[in-house]
């Protein structure tokens, strides 16, 4: 009986899996993409089953057919080396990424796998799913297995430390190491002459968004002040504890909007708590996520609204994650659909939901983060690497900084006249 | 003589008042918090922040109602906040509207609600089996095995989001009919211009009576107490732990399921980190409410109270002016004591 039934389990939960399978698989030949994705896949696996069996075949002790056997394989595998490695030279990537999840970072991720599959070097992706020790394992086992070009989203950007200890263990192996997206310090790039960083310049999207919304508010005062007390309430949605984006971003955004109300003889933007003992509300797991905002705004909405002259006028939120779980909690509420109630909301990296949010004018604005601009950048300099030149070759046009070698890829405003 | 039953009758009466007040703490906890929040900020009291609390706690509640089913086996389940994650990001993904921008599967026009509905409960249920099953077959603790699951489903959750037309992109861009049917509103309490009660919560509502039905008036419901209290005496009545084990992983990860899909419109933008730690609050949420890791105690109403007070604490502390830091030492403070005073109970008995 219990043998009975563990086995109609097993049925069942294969028939789920299968079940899964196909229906995964029926919607991959949608996608024309998926196709090169599992080629790339079985690729990959055909590749490990060879070592497995060479391994094998090793210890056996009857090796007159199994010498044969491995030396086919060895011709084979020569040639399957012809087709795919030897034009990248014995280039052999490793490229960590501070976390998968995040939304931004995974779209520099697919054009970065597109870019380096088209350059037919090898490289291999790495998550840190937000934990530093987690990456600088993995970098140091990285470097172990034979990896010659490191390319690092570091995950800790309030200190130093971690980003020095990577470029060390880069320098000891003399191996260069590109940095990316999350700003590591002048020292750790100059203190390595084969260290580079790829990135943008953290305050300018504060800046940015700030100008954008200080126009946005010179323009539009009268119908944003809802209360008409002659002073804009905002709220604004942190991403992050001592992340220096998030702190960028949080402070100059205000700070900007507030200089362009001053100039145009406006108040200057008030927090919706006057209570507050900071002047913004954090995502406490640090995730950048939409849910986080959307918990807090709908919490807001449940105590602020028009009726009680309350109501925030104004959402500032560091980054289009966000925005958009504000904008859903508003949403909810019945603001910013069709009929004429609106909050501006202004976000930071124009994701394509985002632009399409701006466009369907349910969002304001938001500042445009390069992934593709950020990817093409990295894989120039991944480039110089494998034709054997200087890391930084080339790169005089790009807006590359003073005394040290960190190229910016510059933000731009996305608002509804965006392209 | 008579002086002397008194004093006894009275230190009898005095004790028993402090084990009620003792027993009953946590909603004692509760109602001074509440009192103190109302006070110093009168908007607390109003309608609208009073229906935003019954949402957020409707909203948490079914993940809660899933968990402590394992619980009550002695068991636990880590993997929820993933199962929601991915269930929502599918969920999310089937449903985007036509014109949705990087829309995932750009030929596919939104399925019917229902049905997508049910796919995202088989899928929560399908993972429970999954968990069920190890932790049935092998007598391994859940423990272990929600965590390896939940590790897994987060690569199959990573996967998921790369595939198609959206690359990585949060999938957003929701049917308007979806987004109705979840967050929208049938009902409205007819003060100012109406506030509205978001239609998940007459769902959530429902499925706690229903998880009630389950757990107290079904054969079930009755085997799988007796299988947390004492699981040879539950072998030897006949009852089938197997199959109880499975069951109950089923209906947690079901429970999941119909998050994930409830979650995908109430946050309207979906990525890996839907559902994020999840678990860890519905968890907390339980052992606040008196589901207990000894296995065999626990009440839906003891969940209920237990999100609803999780909930209260992430609405009324900004609202007193309370540093945002200090939100995490109180709501361990508030799991440590309940549990403290929970277990107090226990012993007593023994």
């Amino acid at each position: 009986m219990k043998k009975l039934l563990a086995f109609m389990l097993v049925l069942v939960m294969s028939f789920g899996l299968v079940a899964c399978g196909t229906g995964e698989e029926k919607k991959k030949e949608e996608a024309t993409k998926a196709a090169t994705e599992a080629a790339k896949e079985e690729k990959t696996e055909a590749a490990k089953e060879e070592k497995e069996e060479k391994t094998e075949a090793a210890k056996e002790e009857d090796k007159k057919e199994e010498d044969k056997k491995a030396d086919d394989k060895e011709a084979k595998k020569e040639e399957d080396k012809k087709e795919e490695a030897a034009p990248a030279g014995e280039l052999n990537i490793g490229v960590f990424y501070y976390d998968f999840a995040d939304a931004y970072i995974a779209t520099v991720r697919s054009e970065m796998d597109k870019m380096l599959d088209k350059m037919g070097v090898e490289y291999k992706n790495y998550d840190a799913a937000g934990s530093q020790p987690t990456q600088t394992d993995s970098i140091k086992s990285a470097i172990v297995a034979g990896a010659n070009l490191l390319i690092v989203n570091v995950v800790e950007t309030s200190s130093e430390d971690a980003a020095k200890e990577i470029a060390a263990a880069a320098k000891d192996a003399e191996i260069p190491v590109i940095f990316f997206n999350r700003e590591v310090t002048n020292d750790v790039v100059n203190g390595y002459e084969k260290a580079a960083f790829v990135g943008t310049d953290a305050p300018e999207a504060g800046h940015l968004q700030g100008e954008m919304i200080g126009d946005y508010l010179v323009a539009n005062f009268k119908d944003i002040d809802l209360n008409g007390d002659g002073k804009i309430s905002y709220v604004m949605f942190k991403g992050q504890e001592g992340n220096a984006e998030a702190e960028a971003r949080t402070q100059f955004a205000v700070e900007d909007a507030d200089k362009i109300l001053k100039e145009n003889k406006l108040e200057a933007l008030a927090y919706y708590d006057e209570n507050a003992d900071s002047k913004f509300l954090v995502d406490k797991d640090g995730k950048w996520s939409a849910a986080a905002a959307n918990d807090y705004m709908s919490t807001i909405l449940g105590s602020y609204s028009e009726e009680q002259n309350n109501m925030v006028e104004l959402v500032i939120a560091n980054n289009d994650e966000m925005a958009l779980g504000a904008l859903s909690a508003l949403q909810n509420a019945g603001y910013n659909k069709e009929d004429g109630k609106y909050i501006p909301i202004f976000g930071v990296d124009a994701t394509e939901t985002a632009q399409g949010k701006i466009k369907a004018g349910e969002m304001v604005g938001s500042v445009k983060q390069d992934n593709v601009g950020m990817a093409a950048t990295i894989t120039q300099l991944v480039q110089n690497i494998k034709d054997g030149k200087e890391l930084m070759a080339g790169t005089e046009e790009l807006n590359v900084d003073k005394d040290v070698d960190k190229i910016r890829v510059p933000y731009q405003k996305w608002t509804a006249e965006s392209k | 003589m008579n002086s002397s039953t008194d004093l006894k009758k009275q230190s009898f009466d005095s004790k028993r008042i402090i084990n009620l007040l003792i027993n009953n703490a946590l909603i004692i906890i509760m109602l001074i918090l509440v009192v103190y929040v109302a006070v110093t900020n009168r908007n607390f009291l109003q309608p609208a922040s009073l229906v935003n609390l019954l949402s957020l706690t409707a909203a948490y509640l079914p993940v809660a109602l899933g968990i402590a089913g394992c619980i009550v086996l002695t068991g636990t389940d880590l993997s929820a906040g993933r199962a929601v994650g991915l269930t929502a990001c599918v969920a999310a993904s089937l449903l985007q509207a036509v014109d949705a921008p990087g829309k995932m599967w750009p030929n596919l026009k939104p399925l019917p609600i229902w049905l997508v509905l049910i796919i995202s409960v088989l899928i929560g249920a399908a993972i429970g089996v999954f968990n069920g099953f190890w932790v049935a077959k092998f007598k391994l603790h859940p423990f272990i095995v929600t965590l390896a699951t939940q590790l897994i489903l987060y690569t199959v959750l990573l996967r998921y989001v790369q595939l198609g037309e959206s690359r990585g992109q949060s999938i957003s861009g929701l049917d308007n009919g979806y987004r109705e049917f979840v967050a929208g509103s049938l009902v409205k309490l007819p003060i100012g211009k109406g506030i509205g009660i978001p239609n998940y919560v007459w769902y959530s509502i429902l499925l706690a009576i229903l998880m009630w039905f389950i757990w107290n008036k079904t054969v079930f419901g009755k085997n799988m107490f007796a299988l947390g209290s004492n699981e040879e005496a539950a072998r030897v009545s006949g009852i089938n732990v197997g199959l109880t084990t499975v069951a109950v992983f089923a209906l947690a990860g079901a429970m999941y399921g119909y998050t994930g899909f409830i979650e995908a419109a109430r946050i309207a933008s979906n990525t890996p980190n839907t559902g994020f730690n999840y678990e860890l609050d519905a968890i907390a949420a339980c052992v606040i409410g008196g589901v207990s890791f000894v296995g065999g105690i626990g009440k839906i109403s003891g969940v209920i109270i237990g999100v609803l007070l999780l909930r209260l604490i992430f609405v009324a502390l900004p609202m007193v002016g309370m540093d945002q830091q200090l939100q995490y030492a109180i709501k361990g403070g508030i799991i440590l004591v309940a549990c403290a005073l929970d277990m107090r109970k226990y012993l007593v008995k023994r």
